[in-house]
């Protein structure tokens, strides 16, 4: 069973990337003292608000959490469509 | 003289705390200075075993704050290296034993004889880990590259930080890399800890089975010619000690043609 474990195994898994990746937002959640559901209230309100404005593309709307150094900073892209009057 | 209170913590237990204060502790007194080793895990001692010194202790650090003894009566002297003391746990009490103020006078009392006090704080970040902070004012954080590892160590480094006027400078010890894993991208290499803990490098100590052994003689590694995790030791020391001291390339040891076959004919689990 193990050798067809070995055989078949997904080459294109990255154990360690995804350790990484996992780590980092878990950290930076940590750090914040953010709950899991917070930021995506947070989006919801921001999109709210910026489409009082704006018309945005949803599908291409994009919330990210970066780190620098050992802050957390939250870049949101919003590809704006047209004014609203 | 005033020496270096250095305490030894990690958030995480298991990943290598005791084994660092004892191996840093013998490195730096084989380099010439004087060092106090300090077992601050009450109730849990440990790091007399490490050293070998289980059948000298006489006094505790309780005895100490407690004034049943002078402090000079309660350190141990090294088996090999003269320069080199323990002051060790009380087996028999808890953490609530001491406290944070009764800690700071012992560190000065201490750094007023030695020219490093290594301090080995328990796991945990509750009260012994606060006691032995305490009197520090340089921290050595412990992890390995295990997820569960780092996340307890970034909190540590968050405690730490919050501490910034205390202890001024903290530094990190990757422990337990295993090179091979690495390569296949089985683990975390340091490049990838360091960049999620955002911290300053102290050392890398590989994988190595010696220090089973060296535990079970109670003589510690870098106190030999071991040239892994005792090398990976003595280079700590001489950095602690204002060295320039290159970080050991991981790929030229812990991967033999032996472990090469072995790592073909055996299936890897995904």
């Amino acid at each position: 069973m193990q050798v067809l474990n070995w055989f078949f195994r997904n080459k294109d898994e990255n154990v360690r990337s995804r350790a990484k990746d996992r780590m980092r937002l878990m950290l930076i959640h940590d750090r914040l003292e953010l709950p899991p559901d917070r930021l995506a209230s947070l989006e919801e309100e921001l999109i709210a608000v910026v489409s009082r404005y704006f018309e945005i593309d949803r599908q291409t709307t994009r919330f990210d959490l970066q780190q620098y150094e050992r802050r957390a900073a939250l870049i949101a892209n919003f590809p704006l469509l047209r004014s609203k009057s | 003289m005033s020496g270096r209170v250095i305490v030894v913590t990690s958030g995480k237990g298991g990943v290598g705390k005791t084994t660092a204060s004892a191996n840093i502790g013998t490195a730096l007194a084989a380099s010439g200075a004087s060092v106090a080793l300090v077992d601050m895990d009450i109730g849990l001692r440990n790091l007399d075993i490490l050293m070998g010194l289980e059948n000298r202790v006489v006094y505790n650090l309780v005895d100490v704050v407690e004034e049943k003894c002078k402090l000079r009566q309660a350190l141990v002297k090294d088996k090999r290296l003269p320069n080199l003391c323990l002051l060790p746990a009380a087996q028999t009490r808890d953490k609530t034993a001491v406290n944070a103020e009764q800690m700071q006078k012992l560190c000065t009392e201490l750094k007023g004889l030695f020219d490093f006090v290594l301090v080995d704080s328990p796991a945990g970040i509750e009260g012994g880990f606060q006691n032995s902070i305490a009197g520090a004012e340089e921290a050595v954080v412990i992890t390995t590259p295990e997820m569960s590892a780092v996340r307890d160590a970034d909190r540590v480094i968050g405690l730490l930080e919050a501490r910034k006027e205390e202890i001024g400078q903290y530094r990190l010890v990757i422990n337990r890399i295993r090179p091979q894993m690495v390569k296949t991208n089985d683990m975390m290499s340091v490049e990838d800890v360091l960049e999620i803990l955002s911290v300053k490098l102290l050392g890398v100590v590989p994988e190595d089975d010696e220090i089973i052994i060296s535990t079970n003689k109670g003589e510690p590694v870098a106190g030999t010619e071991n040239p892994r995790a005792g090398l990976a030791y003595r280079n700590i020391a001489r950095r602690l000690r204002g060295e320039e001291v290159p970080f050991i390339d991981l790929n030229s040891f812990n991967v033999t043609w032996f472990d090469k076959i072995v790592k073909i004919f055996t299936p890897v689990r995904a």
